[in-house]
């Protein structure tokens, strides 16, 4: 067990160095740099300001640099967004896109998860077909049309939500739903498909035959067993929801950190586009060593090395 | 089981808890006025600002020598009460009012304009608008240290003590520049790129009270020759720049040329002053956290959250707040412009910024209360590389001009009443009369092509045009392919570029036919004509002509205003027939702005300032009364 914790944290700084590497040498390659705008540098002026963010050295000293900083895990300055640092962007927005992320899932997971159990409960049956049929349309739709969608019927004709913004729940209502949707459309599909799996299996035979109820057999017996592939996808998921959502956040105006992703790069704030980067790695790393651990406790027969 | 039970009930009890927390951590109670202020913005430091969101704020926290006026955006006065110019328009005293003051409680005085000025020319700060500093005398000798000659009086900066904020400035050593020379090492920079043969002049050799010392601009890890001292730069004395402090109370500003729009300049955001204590105690970019900042201007900031909004609050010590009537106002960053119209027409906000085009073009087919586009300081315009052929031939850019329609532009791809341009300088510039370009005619156009040698289009290498990706660039730019198909028979193609690449193309002149607009800094036609200088910063086409430089240098230095419009008249004229840019259209403004929103008026650089800004409870949604922003525009 020991060990194994051990394996993974090696494991995560070899990926972060990996990852630091290919970003670095992606973002040195892309022309442009921070001090590209409408209002041109004074040639002086740029020369200063290329050495304050040390793009002046050759690439091998600013890799040094920028990698011994962010060791320190100070991530620098963003160079866009002068007043702050990158470890105050993400002090800002990650809690932002945490909340929203975390109703987004809850609801992703409560939806998907019945939706999934039912169907596989009554397969072949019409509940079945319309819930996977509404599935396929939710992961098929892409989360800019179910918002607009959703922003003309429950701002405009029902107005029963605010159209955008962040302070109150009322506002987080749509934007979580809009992003879960597709997640919940996901997690019931896999989860019908374990649950067939599981419901076929000699151990959940045994359970009916020893005389339990049916929702008692779906629920204690197969669902542990059909819940691993979910969580499977839960661990990427999740990393991915918390880090926010660049399309749900731009139509709702929410000031979460996914708006910064692709900023970041288009606008050539290296620094923060790193910084991003990084913080999105630990993330995944993270989620995925809880979906390991959590595998050897939904299946007895996974032993962690 | 009940441990996983109890496991599963906890994090959910958890993951509610974080969110609540989030959420009520982020409450504010309602503002009196809020506005969608577009993207985030990038910096609230007025010397480091550019943009018109950046603006709205800073114009709120930060008061200069005056504030553009809410009616025509000219100077009225503001930190400065009363002002004087010289006869030969070259120097400007201004009084100060004693009754300015700043949010920490100090008095607003000359010195804090001294030090604002000089930190905006100081090369360190990295001020995109340094150069509208370089109006006054050795301003730009200041920024751009290699200009330095043996002879002149120097400041040296010594290396910061160690442990004091970024912005507080090393020991000065005040001399006389006895010579440069090299220290014969490569610096850093010209490592980089390999190229840069000529060793650099970086040791400077300063007199100081009558003692030689050898100085390089050097960390102090960074190794240096023997007997060179390290420092962080060496500039122009700033005593010998055109900044001088009377008294507390009075500040004189000398410029180089009598430059009549400099008042106008001077109550643009990078001339707003900053407060040394502030800056000096937090460093940069702290001091302008909400909880550290101090201002001079009709509100403070009270908070500011990434990418959601600025509050700002009535300040209790500016000197005129009794004429400030808002209390509390928002300024949301909203990126999405369908977005911000959301908020605008579910009430949430009562001014939307710029609402998009698609909408506007079905809004304005019915008469709206709060709905008025009016000509903006704007130009839409393509430049042509002159240094590639065929663009090199004069006719050929004439063609390409000729053979574009803009009428059909301004109906089909944009939308809320553009005009279509054929000059760079936009219409109603006070005093001047605007110069054409040829207008649309295809034959005469085709004709022009046939004399540089391509007949009917034949033999005329396939173009291409660069914009920065963005939908409605693209929808000009395809029209654009298709009349110059249709009228020359000539082939282009498109090229998108995102915004850095893009910038990076035409700065480096890798485009054939790229768009560009171009927003005047100021009410005088120069803003346009200076940039087409030879080798100008914001040039990108290779044009380069002695005559006009020698039009645009005369006019700066020309003292009766008929006769320097006369000038400049010339110049656009000759730009007009070179045409190494074609003008397209001229912007409008679009605001939405709710009838009960008074104090805000159209002008022509469409700047709002929010100080001016009041709420006539009494208005309804429906009132058919104008508000001072419906009034028809001249």
């Amino acid at each position: 067990m020991t060990w194994f914790f051990v394996r993974r944290l090696l494991g995560l700084v070899v990926t972060l160095w990996v990852v630091f590497t290919v970003s670095f040498l992606l973002m040195f390659a892309v022309p442009g740099g921070p001090y590209s705008a409408e209002r041109n540098l004074p040639p002086e002026i740029e020369a200063n300001f290329k050495h304050r963010y040390r793009l002046d050295l050759p690439w091998y000293e600013q890799y040094a640099f920028d990698l011994s900083r962010d060791l320190t895990g100070d991530l620098g300055m963003s160079s866009r967004l002068q007043d702050y640092s990158v470890n105050q962007v993400i002090k800002e927005g990650l809690p932002v896109s945490a909340s929203l992320g975390i109703l987004a899932l809850f609801f992703a997971i409560v939806l998907g998860l019945s939706a999934g159990i039912v169907s596989a409960l009554y397969r072949g049956s019409f509940a079945d077909f319309t819930l996977m049929s509404l599935a396929t349309i939710g992961i098929a739709v892409p989360s800019f049309v179910v918002a607009g969608l959703a922003i003309m019927l429950f701002v405009f004709v029902i107005p029963i939500f605010p159209a955008a913004g962040w302070g109150t729940l009322r506002q987080l209502v749509l934007p979580s739903i809009c992003l879960g949707l597709a997640y919940a459309a996901e997690i019931a599909r896999i989860t019908r498909t374990g649950m067939l799996d599981a419901l076929s299996q000699d151990y959940v035979r045994t359970a009916k035959a020893k005389g339990l109820s049916e929702l008692m057999v779906a629920l204690r017996h197969a669902l542990p067993t059909a819940l691993l592939p979910v969580v499977s996808y839960l661990g990427p998921a999740v990393a991915g929801i918390l880090t926010g959502s660049v399309v749900i956040e731009k139509i709702f105006a929410i000031p979460g950190l996914g708006w910064h992703f692709v900023q970041a790069a288009l606008q050539r704030d290296l620094t923060l586009a790193m910084g991003l980067v990084l913080l999105y790695t630990v993330l995944l790393y993270t989620m995925n060593f809880i979906v390991d651990l959590s595998y050897g406790i939904l299946d007895p027969r996974v032993e962690l090395k | 089981m009940f441990g996983r039970t109890l496991f599963l009930i906890l994090m959910f009890v958890a993951g509610l808890a974080a969110v609540g927390w989030a959420v009520y951590g982020s409450r504010l109670p309602p503002a009196d006025f809020s506005f969608t202020n577009e993207t985030e913005v990038a910096t609230v430091d007025p010397a480091l600002a550019t943009g018109q969101p950046e603006m709205r704020i800073i114009t709120s926290l930060f008061e200069g020598l005056g504030r553009q006026s809410p009616k025509d955006t000219h100077f009225a006065a503001g930190a400065a009460e009363k002002w004087e110019i010289s006869d030969d328009g070259r120097v400007y005293t201004f009084q100060l009012r004693k009754n300015a003051r700043w949010s920490n409680g100090e008095p607003v005085t000359a010195h804090d304009f001294e030090y604002s000025i000089r930190r905006l020319l100081d090369p360190l700060t990295f001020s995109r608008y340094a150069y509208e500093g370089w109006y006054l005398v050795n301003g730009k000798k200041y920024t751009v240290a290699s200009e330095l000659a043996t002879g002149d009086r120097v400041e040296v900066e010594l290396n910061q003590e160690p442990g004091v904020a970024n912005t507080v400035r090393g020991k000065l050593l005040l001399g006389k520049l006895v010579h440069k020379e090299s220290s014969g090492t490569k610096s850093n920079s010209s490592a980089e790129k390999g190229g840069d043969d000529e060793p650099k002049q970086d040791i400077f050799v300063v007199d100081v009270a009558g003692k030689e010392g050898r100085f390089k601009v050097a960390e102090a890890t960074d190794s240096v020759p023997k007997n060179v001292e390290r420092c962080r730069q060496v500039l122009l004395d700033f005593r010998e720049v055109g900044v001088k402090v009377i008294d507390d109370y009075t500040l004189e500003l000398r410029i180089t040329n009598p430059t009549p729009y400099f008042l106008d300049l001077l109550a643009y955001y990078p001339f707003a002053p900053v407060n040394r204590t502030c800056v000096e105690k937090y460093g940069s970019p702290d001091w302008i956290k909400p909880k550290n900042i101090v201002t001079n201007g009709p509100f403070r900031m009270v908070a500011r959250r990434l990418r959601d909004r600025v509050r700002l609050a009535r300040s209790d010590t500016y000197w005129d707040r009794s004429n400030v009537k808002l209390n509390v106002v928002d300024a949301l960053s909203v990126d999405d412009r369908t977005t911000a119209f959301n908020l605008y027409m579910t009430g949430m906000v009562d001014w939307d910024t710029v609402p998009p085009a698609e909408v506007l073009r079905e809004l304005l087919k019915e008469p709206r209360n709060d709905l008025n586009p009016a000509p903006q300081l704007t130009t839409y315009y393509f430049l042509l590389n002159t240094t590639r052929p065929p663009l090199d031939d004069k006719r050929v850019r004439q063609a390409l001009s000729m053979a574009m329609d803009r009428e059909e532009i301004t109906r089909v791809a944009t939308g809320a009443g553009e005009i279509p341009a054929y000059s760079l300088v936009p219409p109603s510039m006070p005093g001047y009369h605007k110069q054409e370009c040829k207008p649309f005619d295809p034959a005469a156009a085709r004709k022009l092509l046939a004399d540089a040698g391509f007949p009917e289009g034949q033999g005329f290498p396939r173009i291409e045009i660069l914009y920065n990706t963005d939908q409605a660039h693209q929808a000009i730019a395809e029209l654009i392919r298709k009349q110059w198909q249709n009228n020359l028979g000539i082939t282009a193609t498109l090229r998108n570029e995102e915004w850095g690449s893009y910038q990076d193309s035409i700065q480096q002149l890798k485009f054939t036919v790229a768009r560009r607009a171009w927003v005047g800094d100021y009410m005088d036609p120069n803003t346009y004509a200076d940039m087409f200088v030879t080798g100008g910063e914001n040039n990108n086409t290779g044009f380069a002509n002695a005559e006009y430089d020698k039009l645009i240098s005369d006019a700066a230095k020309e003292l009766d205003q008929t006769k320097r419009m006369q000038l400049l008249e010339k110049s656009e004229r000759m730009l007009m027939d070179e045409q190494p840019i074609i003008p397209v259209y001229f912007y409008v403004s679009r605001n939405m702005v709710r009838p009960w929103v008074r104090g805000f008026y159209n002008t022509l650089q469409d700047v709002h300032p929010i100080r001016d800004i009041w709420i006539d409870r009494s208005v309804k949604n429906d009132d058919p009364r104008p508000n001072e922003y419906m009034e028809p525009v001249k």
